[in-house]
């Protein structure tokens, strides 16, 4: 018996042997075979990016390998491996505030010699989404997936059963919801349990009652801004349609990312849900058939006697591929960018219903999995005279966490007014 | 000696039946039923057709890669344990010196710690020596926090050991080696047998480290996998629930053949 | 244990070196980073750069911290609510699942898959279970209501306590099935002899006679219920809010969600200290540390 478990224990060693000897192997043979790792956030758009790394690996000697980590934990693995000697090559983010941290610390490396041999890399975008991602007078990322406004989604069918037409105004969304109260439907399906989508309703409330003025007076450090009129009128509306039953009363239970509110509204239990826009890519990828015919969107509706443009929007800016400054293989990163205007990827992406931000995307529209929505998105997004960016992006991320608790609190009612108040103007700002 | 049935713990019985029985008849079910009769009919339903779609799904999703990582870091923390707990164990039981004393203390105190103080620094030391997002990284930490507990187990089981025996080895000026290797590891095979349970499981049950110290798909372990997909396709509930089944086989198969190891395994400091 | 008369058996005594790649191991993985974190929880370190030391911020702050006070306390709530649901329960299965019945025994093997599942599987089961739209409780409207559960503080409380419950009660009713096993049968029978019932039997009899598996396994449900972490995340995310933020999750989510590593460091330091006190307590009370095998058990 003895020396079974001897040979058990000789077996494991031998195990473990080749274990490590495999786990450092793997890492070495990686860079000896010339590979780079593009880390990318986790959801249904990956299918695209999947096809690109295979279009690209076809002709390059360089090969890329797509990591994907799920979108709710997308933003802390980022920080945690960035600067490690696991980090990627060519990471995903949303320009601006997201990658501010990692240009101060001198990780990231400058795009001013790609775009000297390839002037493509900034031309083809359009300028205002180029420059969100432009820091300290220089450019550190190039655009992909696309521009992503936060639009109010909601079940055509659902709405006709009601007799309802998509709200314009923010009396009519509260008129509906009554109608749809009454018939036992969900008005508005919330992913509460993941926070981000409850603060979405924050930001446009936020921005269509005191104008995008107010939330950057707060974040250059102004606390005063929170505990002003406006922003206590955007909490008290809100607040109204809260109690008024919009949500229903089980939405801290439920998530957007693990495809539980968007069920709701495909299967006709939910009327709305504010969202992104690249929820038309996540209805395709889960309900297909309701993508197709069964999803209607507009934007957000006007508040009466706010002072925002009822054509602002706000949202994810776009989406940025940034490069590191230790890659091995600059040259194959830049081949890698070339790709995010090239004709192939503005089809694609326009075939999952995002919408990329390439000069060239106007030519392509008709080819979108859904012209229409494109379309809409397009006039959108182009008639509006601001586009806020989400409030956890724009923070630092020290800040999301106490922000979205408030967000949460708020909406069950744990804190009022003065609480939601006192625990914005908390907020670390720098 | 006849007894009366025991209607009262009959029924207190059938109630714990349901509350046990009940997740996992649905977890069971709703491997072989399809995501949307899953959603429409609700989880309690019979499936409308059986498939074993679900199952093939999570392989080509890289099930099978999380199976082996999972492997080799739960074969690795196994030998760690096995290399360095016996010697322990005997040093503690059978050593003189005060120092020896000192070590059990250690380990004791050791008992203490929980993984998630130490998660911070572990980061950062395997951030500077390169070993972040390797097995080894998580094999390492594995093995040291299964070190109490298997030396708490192991001393109990050599302790049982008669000091006659000892005594007649001694005649025989037999060496400390040649004690440990002919008295002691054959005496204590029910003990080193519940200690590489006991390692194996907490390896392939193991969340925290992998979970902090791993990234790729590559390097990702079964418990990760799990979370990553709730987190992503939570509402898929099927696959989600059918690689939940996958991860439980090779436990399921320790319990039916040697049910006594698990249970002196999982009991680890009760049992010995 | 007696001083060897012959000189011969002292040197077949393992010598010191025999502990020591154990010892070493250990420090190293073990103590090391607990030394690591005290020292880091006196930087700020934002996960990029080097860490900086920042001399007593992090505690300072930390004290003035309601949520941390809250978090210890939702550790100790969750840790003494599991205790006190689980103990009987599992006493009650244990003693139960002792005897030696035919159908008892079908039926344990049933009670005992709970612990082939991980903290994580279990989780992962319960939220897809738990689910308010597409779960079990939108097909018991009767018994769930709106399904809000995991949406109220009192609803993620007792979910986890539940969770808590069904997958470690098959554990502790394996210890106390042994225990009871282990309970001499003359003892039952002198009882009987003496008129008492099956009631008095077990309070007078059963029950004292499984003291020492009780120590053992209320340490096990306090050592586990302080460090609930997999739980936690997979279920709640400390939510609502921050009601079922227990202290390891907000060391998590301080130092790996907010990228604050030093207040993160103090965090973990807070719970370090907590477990050894309780644990020192526990092991005092239980003779643990009379380095004495247990006779107990299996």
């Amino acid at each position: 018996m003895g020396s079974r478990i001897a040979a058990v224990a000789a077996a494991t060693v031998l195990v473990l042997g080749t274990t490590a000897a495999c786990g450092s192997g793997g890492g070495s043979s990686d860079s000896g075979s010339g590979t780079i790792h593009v880390l990318v956030y986790g959801d249904a758009a990956n299918k695209v990016e999947k096809q690109l790394v295979e279009t690209f690996n076809k002709t390059s000697k360089v090969k890329v390998v797509l990591d994907t980590i799920p979108g709710a934990d997308y933003q802390q693995k980022l920080q945690t491996v960035i600067n490690t000697s696991r980090a990627p090559d060519v990471f995903f983010n949303w320009g601006g505030g997201s990658i501010q941290p990692f240009v101060k610390a001198g990780l990231l490396l400058p795009l001013d010699d790609f775009i000297a041999k390839d002037p493509g890399l900034k031309d083809n975008f359009l300028p205002a989404v180029f420059n969100s991602a432009v820091v300290d007078g220089k450019p550190y990322g190039v655009p992909m997936r696309g521009t992503q406004p936060v639009l109010l989604f909601h079940n055509k069918q659902v709405l006709a059963d009601a007799g309802l037409t998509p709200p314009k105004t923010w009396d009519e969304l509260v008129a509906a919801t009554k109608a749809l109260k009454a018939k036992g439907i969900t008005p508005i399906a919330l992913g509460g349990g993941d926070q981000w989508p409850t603060l979405m309703w924050f930001e446009y409330l936020y921005d269509r009652i005191a104008g995008p003025e107010l939330f950057q007076r707060a974040l250059n450090g102004d606390k005063a801004a929170w505990a002003s009129e406006d922003s206590r009128k955007a909490l008290s509306t809100l607040k109204e349609l809260v109690d008024a039953g919009a949500f229903g009363s089980n939405f801290d239970s439920v998530k957007f990312t693990d495809g539980g509110s968007p069920a709701l509204v495909a299967k006709g239990k939910a009327a709305f849900e504010l969202m992104g826009s690249w929820y038309y890519s996540t209805q395709q990828d889960a309900n297909p058939d309701f993508a197709k015919s069964g999803l209607g969107y507009t934007g957000f509706p006007s508040v009466g006697g706010g002072k925002g443009d009822p054509a602002a929007v706000v949202g994810n800016t776009n989406n940025f591929y940034s490069v590191l400054k230790k890659t091995k293989y600059p040259e194959a990163a830049a081949a890698f960018l070339k790709l995010m205007y090239s004709d192939d990827f503005v089809k694609a992406q326009l075939a999952i219903g995002n919408l990329p931000t390439t000069t060239s995307t106007a030519n392509f529209l008709d080819l979108s999995a859904s012209p229409a929505y494109s379309k809409a998105q397009y006039e959108l997004v182009k008639a509006a005279p601001s586009f806020q960016l989400s409030w956890d992006q724009a923070y630092p991320p020290s800040a999301m966490t106490p922000m979205h608790t408030a967000v949460q609190q708020f909406f069950d009612g744990r804190i009022d007014t003065d609480g939601f108040i006192k625990a914005m103007s908390a907020l670390p700002t720098s | 000696m006849r007894r009366r049935p025991n209607f009262l713990a009959g029924f207190g019985s059938l109630v714990w039946l349901a509350l046990i029985g009940l997740p996992l008849y649905v977890l069971l079910i709703a491997t072989f039923r399809t995501r949307s009769d899953y959603s429409t009919e609700g989880p309690l339903s019979p499936p409308a057709q059986w498939t074993l779609q679900n199952y093939l799904d999570d392989f080509s999703n890289g099930f099978g890669q999380d199976f082996l990582n999972t492997l080799t870091v739960t074969a690795g923390v196994v030998a760690i344990v096995l290399l360095v707990v016996p010697p322990l164990a005997y040093a503690i039981v059978r050593a003189r010196g005060r120092a020896t004393g000192w070590i059990f203390r250690l380990f004791l105190l050791g008992l203490a710690i929980p993984a998630q103080a130490v998660i911070v620094p572990m980061f950062y030391v395997m951030n500077q020596t390169g070993l972040y997002d390797h097995l080894i990284g998580i094999v390492l930490p594995t093995a040291a926090f299964c070190l109490p507990v298997c030396t708490l187990v192991l001393t109990g089981a050599m302790r049982d050991i008669s000091p006659e025996l000892y005594e007649a080895m001694a005649m025989d000026g037999a060496s400390p080696a040649r004690v440990f290797r002919q008295l002691v590891i054959p005496l204590s095979k029910g003990g080193l047998s519940s200690i590489t349970v006991f390692a194996a499981l907490q390896a392939w049950n193991g969340f925290l480290f992998p979970l902090i110290l791993t990234q790729s798909d590559s390097t990702k372990v079964i418990t990760l996998g799990l979370y990553d997909f709730q987190t992503e396709h939570g509402v898929d509930v099927p696959a989600l629930l059918s690689a939940v089944v996958l991860s439980m086989l090779p436990i399921l198969v320790v319990y039916l053949f040697a049910r006594r190891a698990l249970v002196q395994g999982l009991t680890g400091v009760g049992g010995k | 244990m007696t001083r060897p008369a012959r000189p011969a058996a002292a040197a077949t005594r393992p010598g010191f070196v025999w502990a020591l790649p154990a010892a070493v191991f250990f420090l190293l993985f073990a103590f090391v980073p607990l030394a690591l974190v005290a020292v880091l929880s006196f930087t700020s370190w934002d996960g990029i750069g080097e860490p900086h030391f920042n001399g007593l911020d992090n505690w300072t702050s930390l004290f003035d911290d309601p949520v941390m006070l809250q978090s210890v306390w939702t550790t100790l709530l969750l840790t003494a609510l599991g205790v006190a649901v689980q103990t009987p329960v599992s006493i009650l299965i244990g003693v139960w699942a002792a005897g030696h019945q035919r159908n008892r025994a079908v039926l344990s093997a049933i009670y005992f898959v709970p612990l082939l599942l991980s903290a994580t599987a279990v989780s992962v089961v319960w939220r897809a279970v738990l689910d308010p739209n597409f779960g079990v409780p939108a097909q018991l409207t009767w018994l769930f209501g709106d399904g809000n559960l995991l949406g109220t503080k009192g609803g993620a409380i007792a979910v986890l306590t539940f969770v808590g419950v069904w997958q470690y009660t098959p554990l502790h009713a394996l210890l106390y099935q042994g225990g009871a096993r282990a309970i001499p049968q003359v003892l039952y029978q002198a009882a009987a002899i003496d008129g008492a019932g099956r009631v008095r039997q077990f309070f007078h009899i059963t029950l004292p006679q499984l003291r020492n598996t009780v120590i053992t396994s209320v340490i096990l449900m306090v050592v586990g219920g302080l460090t609930t972490f997999d739980t936690v995340l997979i279920l709640t995310q400390g939510g609502p809010g921050t009601d079922t933020t227990v202290t390891a999750y907000y060391m998590y989510q301080k130092a790996f969600k907010g990228f604050e590593f030093g207040p993160g460091s103090a965090v973990a330091l807070v719970l370090v200290v907590v477990a050894t006190l309780i644990s020192l307590v526990l092991v005092r009370l239980s003779g643990y540390d009379r380095m004495r095998g247990t006779t107990e058990g299996m």
